[in-house]
C-alpha cells in the first residue's frame, strides 16, 4: 500500500532517481547523442528544483507544491526517519543548483568520450542522496542517504575508465570514503548504545537529563571524525586534493560544489539542529559538553582554514591550488556549526550557497580551458585572460568571489558569517579574526592567478593559453553548455553580490526555524 | 523614493562603464561622453550644494541624501545611504575634472582601448561612490571596488616591472582595506548603533569610552594610513606609481591617495573625536615622519616620476597633520590641499609621461634642458613644480599656508619641523627644473616632439584650475565650511 502523500513529499526524490533508471536504460539502447543524455539528466534537475522551490512557498510554483505547508518547520514524532525543515529544502535548492550547473557545463566534453549516459545517471543519483540527507531525521536514515551520494561519487571520479589518474584518485577517495563511513556508522552505534534509539529528536531530548556518559561522548566523537572527512576537515582532509587533481574537472566541481555541502547538512542535523538546541552553553555538564564541543569544533575551523590557506599558497597546478581554496573555504562554513546560532546558521548556509556558485563555476572554467590546450598548470594560464576575454572575465569573477572582494557573492557571504559569529560575542569573535586574516591571506594567491592570466605573456612560440581549441564546439571550442553554465554562475555571483537581501532573508528565516525544529 | 541627483551619477558611470567596456574601438568617445555629462552633474551639484544645518539631536545632514533598505537581518542592517557635505564634495569635483583629464590625457591609447578606458571609469565610479556612501559597508564596497580596476591598469599597462608593483599594490591595500572594514565593523558593533548608517552611528560612536575609541580609531588609522601612504606603509607607492601608466598614475595620486584623507576626516575623526585627540601625538610623529622622509627621498631621486611620487608622501603628510591637530582650520585645510594636491600631481605626473615619451626617459640628471626643444611642456612642467612647492596665487598655496597656520596654533614651534619638509620640497624642484629645463640640451634625441594636442589640453585644463583655485580659494573654502568642522575647537 502506498501511501499518496509520502510519494508527494518525495517527488523530487523520485524524479531524480526516476532519470538516473532512464538513463541506465538509455545507455543500453546503443548509440545515442551525449546531449540527449543530458537534456534527460538537466530536465529531471528542473523538475525537481521547480517541485522544492513550490514546496518552499513560491508563489507561482504553488500547483507543484507536494509538501503542505502545514508539515514544514514542524517537531517530527519520535520515531519518524525523516522530517522537512525549510532550511532543509533550501539546501536541497543548493545540491540541485550544483548539479544543474554541472550537469549543464558536463553537455561539452567530448562527444566521442564514452559512458556519457552513466555518468549522468550517477550524476543524478549523487545528487539524489544529497536530497535524502537534506530531510534526515534519524542517525541511520543519514548515513545510509550519505552513502548513496558516496557510491555514486566514487564511480563519477572513476568515470574516465581509461585514465590511470582518474581510477587512482576514485581508489583512494574509495578507501578514504569506506573509513569514513565506518567511523560514523560505529559512533552511530555507540549512540544507539548510549541512547536505545537513532533518532535524532529522542537523543537531543536525552542529552540534558544528564545522560551523556563516556559511551555518548565517543559516539558523537567517532560521528565528528566520520562527517570531518566527508566535508574536508583538517586533519582529515588529506584525500580531497588528490582526488579533485585526479577526478574529471566537471565532477570535481560536483564534488566541491555539490556533495561536500551535504555533508554540511548533515553537520547541522547532528551537531547544532535537533539534537543540540537544547544544550545551552553555561554551566552544568549539558553546558559543559556545549562548551567543549563548540571549542572542538572551532578549533577544527581554524586550523581547517588556516592550513587550506597556507597550502594554497605554495601550489602550482591550478586544480590542486582550487582544492586547497575548497578545504580552507571549508573551515569558514564550519564556524556555522562552531557558533550554532541562528544567524551564524544562516551566515555558513549563504557561504555554503556562495561556494557553490564560486567553486563550481572556476572548476568549470578550468574545464573548459583544459578542452581549449591550457595545461594543467597555473604558469600555463599566461596570458589566458587576454585571448579568451570572456572566459577570463567569468574566472576572474569567481576568484574574486573566492577572496572575498566586494560585488561579488563571496564578500557578502563571508561578511554576513563574520558579522554573525561576532554577534554571537564571547571567544567566538576571535573565530571571525582568524576567519577574516585568512581570507586576507588568501587574496595573495587568488590574485597571483588573476596576475598570470592578465599581466604575464606566454612564452614566444607556444601559441599560447586558450588558442590551440582543440574540438569543433560552438563560441571557438567552449561549447553551449560550458558557456551557459558559466554564465549563469558568474551572473549570479554579480548579482547576489550586489542585492543579497530576499536570499539572506530566507536562509535567516530557516535558520531560525531551523534551530527549533523536531523539538 | 525620489531618485536624487547622487543615484542619477552612480547610474550614469555604472552605465557609462558598462558601456564603455562593450564599445570597442568606440570605447574613447563613450568614455569621453560619459566623463562630460559627470562633470555637467557634479558642477550642478555644486551649483544647488545647500548644506542642512544639523538636526535638534545634533546629527549632522546631507545636502542631496537618500537612504533605501538594502540587507536587514536582525543582526545587520545596511542601508543604501548617500549625501554630501561641505568634506565631501570638493572631492566629488575632483573626480569628475580628473575622469575627464585622465580619458582626455590618455585619448590615443590603443593597446585595448575598451579595457582601459572601462577601468578607469571603473576607478572613478569606485572614488566617487566612496565619497558619497554614508552606510559603512557601502562605503567599503566602493572603497574595494577601486582596488580591481587599478591593479589591472598597473599590472597590464605599467613598465617592466609592473607585475611585481601590481601584485604588491593589491596586498598592502586589501589587507590595509580588511582593517579598515573590521574596526569600522567594531565601531557599529562596540557603540550598538542601530544599523551602519553615518546617522546612527554618529551619536553613540561618539559616546564610547576614550579607551575603546582610541584602539577603534588605531585600527582605521592603520587601515586608511596605507591608503595616505604615511611612513611606514609607504613601500607600495613607489613601486606603484612609477610602474603605473600615466592614466593610472593620475588616477593614483589624484584620487586613491585621497581616499584615505577622506576616510580619515569622516570615519575618523567625525566618529571616534576622542579617539583622534588621545592618538594625536601618534600622529603627529607620523606626519613629520612622512615630511620629511618623502622630502628628503624626493632630494635622492634621478627618475622625474619617482621624485612627484615621493614628494605625493611628503604632501600627504601634511594633509594628516591638519587632520591631526584636530581644529576647524586644520580639517578645512586638509581638505583644500588634498584637493589641490589632487589636481598638481595629477599635472606632474602627466608631464613625467609626457617627458618620457619625448625623451625615452625621465632620468634628470642626464636629460638636460628641454625648453628649447619643448617650450609648451617645459612650461607645463615649471607650472606644475611651482604650484606643488607652494608658490603663491596657486592652488597650494592657501593650502598648506593654513595647514601650517592650523599647527602654529596647536603645536607652536614644532612646525618648524614640516617647514623644513617645505624647503626641502622647493629645494629639489627648483634642482629638477634647473637641469631638466634649463641646463644646456643633452642627451635629447632627434625626435623629440613636444606635447600632442589632447595630452595639452589636459594639462591646460589643470592648470586653469590650478591658477583659478590660487587666486580664489573662496570659491572651495566657501563649500567646505559648510559641514560640521564649525563644530571643532
Amino acid at each position: 500500500m502506498i501511501d499518496t502523500e509520502v510519494l508527494g513529499q518525495f517527488a523530487p526524490e523520485i524524479l531524480l532517481l526516476a532519470g538516473t533508471l532512464l538513463l541506465f536504460v538509455l545507455d543500453r539502447a546503443g548509440a545515442l547523442r551525449r546531449e540527449l543524455f543530458g537534456a534527460v539528466a538537466l530536465a529531471a534537475i528542473l523538475g525537481a528544483g521547480a517541485i522544492v522551490l513550490a514546496d518552499l512557498g513560491v508563489g507561482f510554483l504553488a500547483p507543484l507544491r507536494g509538501i503542505g505547508a502545514a508539515v514544514v518547520d514542524q517537531p517530527v514524532g519520535a520515531s519518524a526517519l525523516y522530517g522537512f525543515s525549510s532550511l532543509g529544502l533550501l539546501f536541497q535548492g543548493i545540491f540541485l543548483l550544483a548539479a544543474f550547473l554541472v550537469a549543464l557545463a558536463a553537455v561539452s566534453r567530448p562527444s566521442d568520450e564514452p559512458g556519457a549516459a552513466v555518468f549522468y545517471g550517477l550524476l543524478l543519483l549523487a545528487t539524489l542522496g544529497m536530497m535524502l540527507v537534506a530531510v534526515a531525521a534519524d542517525l541511520i536514515f543519514l548515513l545510509l542517504a550519505l552513502e548513496i551520494t558516496a557510491i555514486a561519487s566514487y564511480l563519477l571520479v572513476a568515470s574516465p575508465r581509461r585514465d590511470p589518474r582518474a581510477l587512482e584518485a576514485a581508489m583512494k577517495f574509495y578507501i578514504i570514503g569506506a573509513l569514513s563511513a565506518a567511523l560514523s556508522f560505529f559512533g552511530a552505534s555507540l549512540l544507539y548504545g548510549a541512547y536505545g534509539t537513532t533518532s535524532l529528536r529522542v537523543v537531543g531530548h536525552s542529552l540534558p537529563a544528564g545522560a551523556y556518559g563516556d559511551l555518548a561522548i565517543a559516539g558523537f566523537g567517532f560521528l565528528l571524525a566520520g562527517l570531518a572527512f566527508e566535508v574536508t576537515l583538517v586533519p582529515f582532509h588529506m584525500w580531497a586534493v588528490d582526488v579533485y587533481d585526479g577526478a574529471p574537472t566537471e565532477v570535481s566541481a560536483f564534488l566541491a560544489g555539490g556533495t561536500k555541502k551535504a555533508g554540511f547538512f548533515a553537520l547541522f542535523l547532528v551537531f547544532v539542529g535537533p539534537l543540540l538546541l537544547v544544550l545551552a552553553p553555561g554551566t552544568g555538564p549539558a553546558g559543559t559538553f556545549r562548551g567543549s564541543l563548540d571549542l572542538t569544533v572551532a578549533l577544527l575551523a581554524v586550523a581547517t582554514m588556516t592550513v587550506g590557506n597556507v597550502l594554497a599558497l605554495f601550489q602550482s597546478e591550478m586544480k590542486r591550488l582550487l582544492a586547497y581554496s575548497s578545504i580552507s573555504q571549508a573551515g569558514y562554513m564550519l564556524l556555522g556549526v562552531a557558533v550554532a546560532t541562528a544567524p551564524a546558521l544562516a551566515g555558513a548556509t549563504f557561504q555554503i550557497f556562495a561556494h557553490v556558485l564560486l567553486k563550481a563555476g572556476a572548476f568549470l572554467v578550468v574545464a573548459a580551458a583544459a578542452g581549449l590546450g591550457v595545461g594543467p598548470l597555473v604558469s600555463d594560464w599566461k596570458g589566458f585572460g587576454i585571448r579568451r576575454p570572456a572566459l577570463g572575465v567569468a574566472f576572474g569573477l569567481f576568484l574574486l568571489g573566492l577572496a572575498g572582494i566586494p560585488l561579488t557573492v563571496g564578500f557578502f557571504s563571508k561578511f554576513v558569517l563574520f558579522s554573525a559569529v561576532v554577534e554571537a560575542r564571547g571567544w567566538f569573535v576571535w573565530l571571525a579574526v582568524a576567519g577574516v586574516l585568512n581570507s586576507a591571506l588568501s587574496v595573495f594567491y587568488y590574485g597571483r592567478i588573476l596576475r598570470t592570466m592578465y599581466m604575464e605573456t606566454p612564452p614566444a612560440g607556444s601559441g599560447g593559453a586558450g588558442v590551440g581549441a582543440r574540438s569543433s564546439l560552438a563560441w571557438d571550442g567552449l561549447g553551449y553548455g560550458r558557456a551557459a553554465a558559466i554564465g549563469i554562475a558568474a551572473v549570479l555571483v554579480v548579482a547576489l553580490g550586489i542585492d543579497p537581501g530576499p536570499l539572506l532573508t530566507a536562509f535567516q528565516s530557516a535558520a531560525t526555524h531551523f534551530l527549533t525544529f523536531g523539538a | 523614493m525620489a531618485v536624487g541627483i547622487i543615484s542619477v551619477v552612480l547610474l550614469t558611470l555604472v552605465g557609462g562603464t558598462l558601456l564603455t567596456f562593450a564599445a570597442g574601438r568606440w570605447a574613447r568617445y563613450v568614455a569621453l561622453g560619459t566623463s562630460l555629462v559627470f562633470l555637467f552633474e557634479a558642477a550642478y551639484m555644486l551649483s544647488a550644494f545647500v548644506w542642512p544645518l544639523p538636526n535638534g539631536a545634533g546629527v549632522p545632514l546631507y545636502a542631496f541624501s537618500e537612504t533605501a533598505p538594502w540587507v536587514h537581518l536582525s543582526w545587520l542592517t545596511i542601508n543604501y545611504s548617500v549625501g554630501v557635505d561641505g568634506i565631501s564634495l570638493p572631492f566629488v569635483l575632483l573626480t569628475a575634472i580628473l575622469q575627464i583629464v585622465t580619458v582626455v590625457y590618455t585619448f590615443e591609447e590603443d593597446r585595448h582601448p575598451a579595457a582601459w578606458f572601462g577601468l578607469v571609469l571603473l576607478t572613478c565610479l569606485g572614488s566617487f561612490g566612496v565619497f558619497v556612501s554614508l552606510d559603512i559597508l557601502q562605503f567599503f564596497l566602493f572603497w574595494e571596488a577601486v582596488l580591481i580596476p587599478m591593479f589591472f591598469i598597473i599590472g597590464y599597462w605599467g613598465g617592466v616591472r609592473r607585475r611585481y608593483a601590481a601584485l604588491k599594490f593589491l596586498l598592502y591595500t586589501h589587507v590595509a582595506s580588511v582593517v579598515m572594514l573590521v574596526s569600522l565593523f567594531a565601531v557599529a558593533f562596540y557603540s550598538h548603533a542601530a544599523s551602519f548608517d553615518f546617522s546612527d552611528l554618529y551619536g553613540p560612536a561618539q559616546g564610547l569610552a576614550t579607551t575603546t575609541q582610541v584602539v577603534l580609531f588605531l585600527g582605521l588609522f592603520f587601515g586608511f594610513g596605507v591608503k595616505f601612504p604615511v611612513v611606514p606603509f609607504h613601500t607600495w607607492l613607489p613601486d606603484a606609481h612609477v610602474e603605473a601608466p600615466t592614466g593610472g598614475s593620475v588616477l593614483l595620486a589624484g584620487l586613491l591617495l585621497k581616499l584615505g584623507g577622506y576616510g580619515l576626516i569622516r570615519w575618523g575623526l567625525e566618529l571616534l573625536p576622542s579617539g583622534l585627540e588621545h592618538a594625536a601625538p601618534l600622529l603627529y610623529a607620523v606626519a613629520f615622519a612622512s615630511i620629511l622622509w618623502g622630502a628628503f627621498m624626493s632630494l635622492a631621486q634621478r627618475d622625474l616620476k619617482k621624485l612627484v611620487a615621493y614628494s605625493s608622501i611628503n604632501h600627504m603628510g601634511i594633509v594628516l597633520l591638519a587632520i591631526a591637530v584636530y581644529s576647524s582650520l586644520g580639517v578645512m585645510a586638509a581638505v583644500l590641499l588634498m584637493f589641490a594636491h589632487g589636481i598638481v600631481s595629477a599635472l606632474l605626473f602627466m608631464v613625467s609621461g609626457s617627458v618620457h615619451d619625448s625623451f625615452g626617459s625621465r632620468d634628470i640628471v642626464s636629460v638636460n634642458g628641454i625648453t628649447a626643444r619643448t617650450p609648451v611642456l617645459a612650461t607645463m612642467i615649471m607650472i606644475g613644480a611651482l604650484a606643488s612647492l607652494g608658490l603663491p596665487a596657486l592652488v597650494s598655496f592657501p593650502a598648506e599656508f593654513s595647514a601650517f597656520l592650523a599647527t602654529w596654533d596647536r603645536l607652536g614651534y614644532f612646525v618648524l619641523l614640516p617647514l623644513l619638509g617645505l624647503v626641502i620640497t622647493a629645494a629639489f624642484y627648483l634642482w629638477m627644473m634647473q637641469r631638466l629645463l634649463f641646463g644646456p640640451a643633452r642627451n635629447l634625441p632627434e625626435r623629440a616632439h613636444d606635447l600632442p594636442a589632447h595630452e595639452a589640453i589636459a594639462m591646460g585644463l589643470l592648470v586653469a584650475l590650478i591658477v583659478l583655485y590660487g587666486i580664489l580659494p573662496s570659491l572651495l573654502t566657501n563649500i567646505i565650511v559648510a559641514s560640521p568642522i564649525h563644530l571643532l575647537p
